[in-house]
């Protein structure tokens, strides 16, 4: 057979008899499961595509025999890394080989999602009821009553039941095709290399999910000959792992259609938002009368208030004015409905702690936030408020000027209570003349580029904060 | 069931030294031809069966049943073991019929140059990163503070004919990229420190394997479950801890949004430079800080490694795998391993240093606390204190030739980390090992979410000095 390697030259370095001669074991049923592989791997002629999955335990060294693309997964893994090797050529045939401890214990997330994923892949589970590699432990099919090394009693039901996989597939949505087959006579084994066959062919035309499981002879943990291991899983194991197909709504599936992925540079410009630069500035300068270099802001509040969307349009502003600037989030432990915080830091050359522990200004939506970190404010600094819902704080540093804005009010009387958040924006381009308004109106416009309609109440918000600090000020 | 007579079926054929004696076609005859032996055959030390084919009807029936590939075969099969010459059946050595493959090398596509900067998070530039490097393959596991990543390669990559996959766990996640990288392509994930945990086995089979990927950690409080505040708590475990065995990683620290993408993007090509994984490591800090990000000047289209298991014909030869049984080929496999860590070492070495030409007070920070220890510097400078910040951009390999070039004129070390010493274990480790005379070491630490700010940072080192 062309499918085996002429020599198995990673058995034993090819030396002597083991270049022509399996590790299993006499009589193993994994050597019959590689013959039916082999042949139909040949029938279907796709040698050149197959990509073999070598798993952890008796098969770990699959890869010897096969002379087609092989890799070897961890315990359990095999399908978590055929699904990697199918997805980067969808064009292989990829073929996840597993025994009953790795696929029916430690893997049995990987081979649920995988099957559920429903994408084309043979999937082959020997079952033959033992932890064999390791020296004939229980494993997740062990027989109720079934001696090991760790159930030296036999299995009970405290150790847990047989775990009937095949069963387990078929009730999931995403196989298209699932048979237990046998291997102890000439009827079953004919019929193992035709579901192995049929479980490949199904891939080769872009079908599905297809899962066969084998129940297997393994005569040296079971301390019986070959022939009466046969005998022993026909009399033991097949009551129990019934044989035959579990599922097939192979004939309904239609192939998968795949596509290659693109390097076009438009496409991927368009996919993240790069677009040429036009910078529209609009500020003389950096704003000094604030910090000669480093202008650092809080924007605090609940969810929902919108500060953090405040300091996004302050940090782009920032940047498209050609400073640089940062915006960290910080959030209570609640992910809804709990405190949101930003610090803002907008910098002439480069913005060096992002963290604004003691701001130049606090905008401030809540009575909490503006007792929290009104004091914090450093002198001269600014302190704004939503005087709807809060009173002026008892205490803060010298200088520092406390404006209360109803940001809440005003954009309930636009009718949004939603642009409070805008209100504030116009609010605090009034009271620190940190950009010109142009620049946050811009920011506000391109912020809004998908909903236009919405940018006339916006803007609207945004007059209403101005307007709002420009009358306090004239007080 | 009768036994079908193929008359196009050859007969059997046995090479005694194959046969394992297990039995199975003695039983699988329906016409009794083969019978349980009784010599040993002096090559393999076993009892192979014995045929008698007077009434053999050639229906097949033994050799289907044979599990040794080259036991019971069809008759009509021309091998060279059927030679008589036992050198002959062990020889002339034939490897596969597949081709031996070449590199297919990357090209790069230029990006038009009058691109605005992106103002973008941590997250999204790494993720960006990615995307310009040829990533179109990823797989992860959702966790704070590193999510934001995955949701972007959710939201743009099927508009790029890219996959994305949600792994059932980052158990899944890394044995997914150890497939796809184990294919030759370029694949990521975006985690944070428990789940980073989670794959370690998986990273060690990748090293073993010498199979390529990026993993952005984004590091959050520890131990356990801790807390999804900022923190350098991974710094050992990514530089000395790379799951079981003899692992190193080259890690790579950026601190701001502009060096998650561009460092995102190198990591990559040291990925497959070297077949090696590589940790882009940052805080939980600057996966949420928003930034200026500026674009490169031109995209990856990735070509495909000779050794990729990618499933054609070209690549039919290859295998990926850890597994080496032999005690000598093991340590073999681990001495060429420790020779490419090494190469790492000579030359992927990798620093930024602020006003540390006359510096005395030497700063050592990486990542956020950079920026908080750069911020100090400068107020430290402003008081007419000489201090430097020397930021190790490669925790592993630790910059250690560059550090080493300004440590005569230094009176004093200073880390700076969201770490209790993790960091600084790395420099001394690597002081030990250059063995180089060094000025005493102190450190500003916090740990659990809390970051260095820079004026405890200046008041730390103003002590210091004044109590020279
Ligand atoms: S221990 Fe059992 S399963 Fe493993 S090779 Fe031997 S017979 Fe086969
Ligand atoms: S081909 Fe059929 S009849 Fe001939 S030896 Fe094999 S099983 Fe028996
Ligand atoms: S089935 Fe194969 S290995 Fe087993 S006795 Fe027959 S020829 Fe030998």
């Amino acid at each position: 057979m062309t499918v085996f390697y002429e020599n198995f030259e990673r058995h034993a370095h090819g030396e002597g008899l083991k270049a022509h001669s399996t590790h299993y074991c006499p009589g193993c049923g994994h050597g019959l499961a590689h013959r039916y592989l082999g042949e139909a791997i040949e029938a279907l002629g796709i040698q050149d595509r197959t990509v073999a999955i070598s798993p952890v335990g008796c098969a770990v060294f699959m890869y010897y025999y096969f002379d087609v693309g092989n890799s070897q997964a961890a315990h359990g893994r095999a399908p978590a890394v055929a699904l990697g090797h199918k997805l980067a050529n969808p064009e292989s045939i990829v073929i996840s080989y597993q025994g009953d401890g790795d696929l029916a214990s430690i893997g049995l997330a990987e081979i649920m999602h995988a099957a559920q994923m429903g994408l084309p892949l043979s999937v082959i589970f020997i079952n033959n009821a033992t932890y064999a590699m390791t020296g004939g432990q229980m494993a997740p099919t062990t027989l109720i009553g079934q001696k090991t090394a760790t159930t030296p009693e036999g299995r009970t039901t405290f150790a847990g039941q047989p775990l009937k996989v095949a069963e387990l597939m078929a009730q999931l949505d995403g196989p298209i095709y699932v048979e237990r087959v046998a291997l102890y006579d000439n009827k079953q084994r004919v019929k193992a290399r035709k579901a192995i066959e049929k479980a490949l062919r199904l891939q080769v035309e872009h079908k599905g999910f297809s899962f066969v499981e084998v129940l297997s002879e393994c005569p040296v943990q079971l301390k019986l000959d070959p022939v009466e291991a046969q005998a022993w899983v026909k009399a033991n194991m097949a009551p129990v792992f019934t044989l035959g197909v579990k599922k097939d709504t192979s004939a309904d599936a239609t192939p998968r259609e795949w596509h290659r992925p693109s390097f076009d540079p438009e496409l991927l410009m368009g996919q993240i938002g790069a677009s040429p630069d036009h910078p529209e500035r609009h500020a003389a300068g950096f704003p000094v009368h604030l910090d000669a270099d480093d202008v650092s802001l809080k924007l605090a509040g609940a969810g929902g208030d919108g500060a953090q969307t405040v300091a996004a349009l302050l940090t782009e502003a920032g940047i498209r004015e050609g400073f640089d600037a940062t915006h960290i989030p910080s959030y209570g432990p609640e992910s809804r409905g709990g405190t949101s915080y930003a610090d803002v830091h907008i910098a002439r050359e480069e913005v060096l702690s992002p963290a604004s522990p003691d701001p130049h200004v606090l905008l401030a939506f809540n009575a909490l936030s503006l007792r929290k970190f009104g004091p914090s404010v450093r002198p001269g600094g600014v302190i704004l408020y939503d005087s709807t819902v809060a009173e002026a704080p008892p205490a803060v540093a010298e200088g520092v000027r406390v404006l209360g804005v109803p940001f809440a009010r005003l954009a309930h009387d636009l009718g949004a209570a939603v642009v409070k958040n805008v209100v504030a924006l116009g609010a605090l381009q009034a009271a620190t003349g940190l950009f010109p308004p142009a620049t946050l109106r811009t920011a506000l416009a391109r912020h809004l580029a998908k909903k236009p309609e919405l940018l006339p109440l916006n803007e609207q918000a945004f007059a209403a904060g101005v307007e709002a600090v420009a009358r306090l000020m004239a007080r | 069931m009768s036994p079908r007579a193929r008359p196009d079926a050859p007969h059997p054929h046995l090479t005694s030294a194959y046969c394992k004696g297990c039995g199975r076609c003695v039983d699988a005859c329906p016409k009794h031809c083969i019978e349980p032996g009784t010599a040993i055959d002096p090559l393999s030390g076993l009892v192979p069966v014995t045929l008698d084919l007077e009434a053999c009807t050639a229906c097949g029936l033994c050799y289907e049943a044979c599990p040794e590939p080259f036991g019971l075969h069809p008759d009509d099969e021309q091998h060279a073991w059927e030679l008589s010459d036992p050198k002959e059946h062990f020889g002339p050595r034939r490897e596969s019929s597949a081709p031996v493959a070449v590199d297919r090398p990357s090209r790069l596509i230029p990006l038009p140059s009058d691109l605005a900067p992106l103002i973008i998070k941590g997250t999204y530039a790494s993720a960006i990163g990615a995307l310009l490097a040829g990533c179109r393959h990823f797989f992860g596991y959702p966790i704070t503070p590193s999510t934001e990543g995955a949701e972007l390669m959710a939201k743009v990559l099927p508009g790029l004919e890219g996959v994305f996959v949600q792994a059932c766990s980052e158990v899944a996640t890394i044995n997914h990229m150890y497939g796809c990288g184990g294919a030759g392509l370029r694949t990521m994930t975006f985690t944070s420190s428990p789940g980073l945990s989670l794959m370690l086995e998986g990273v060690s089979y990748m090293i073993g394997a010498e199979v390529p990927g990026v993993i952005v950690n984004i590091m959050r409080g520890g131990p356990g479950l801790g807390n999804i505040g900022p923190a350098q708590s991974d710094i050992r475990l990514v530089c000395r801890g790379l799951g079981h065995g003899n692992t190193h990683a080259i890690v790579l620290a950026p601190a701001n949004p502009q060096e998650m993408l561009d460092l995102t993007m190198l990591a990559f090509d040291l990925a497959f430079a070297y077949r090696n994984p590589v940790v882009v490591l940052g805080d939980g800090y600057l996966g949420q800080v928003t930034g200026k990000v500026a674009l490169p000047d031109h995209l990856v289209e990735p070509g495909l490694p000779a050794w990729a298991v990618y499933g054609d014909r070209e690549h039919r030869r290859n295998l990926i795998s850890s597994i080496e049984l032999g005690e000598a080929d093991l340590e073999a496999r681990n001495l060429e391993l420790q020779a490419k860590y090494d190469r790492m070492t000579a030359n992927e070495q990798r620093s930024d240093s602020f006003r540390c030409e006359d510096a005395e007070v030497l700063l050592l920070a990486a990542n956020t606390p950079a920026r908080m220890a750069k911020a100090a510097v400068q107020r430290l400078r402003a008081q007419g204190v000489k201090a430097g910040l020397f930021r190790p951009v490669t925790l592993w390999p630790f910059p250690m030739d560059a550090l080493a070039a300004l440590l005569p004129q230094a009176r004093r070390l200073m880390v700076v980390e969201a770490s209790l010493g993790q960091l600084e274990d790395e420099l001394r480790l690597a002081l030990s090992h250059a063995g180089v005379a060094h000025p005493p070491i102190e450190h500003v630490q916090h740990t659990g979410g809390v970051l260095p700010q820079p004026d405890e940072i200046v008041q730390a080192v103003l002590r210091q000095e004044g109590a020279r």
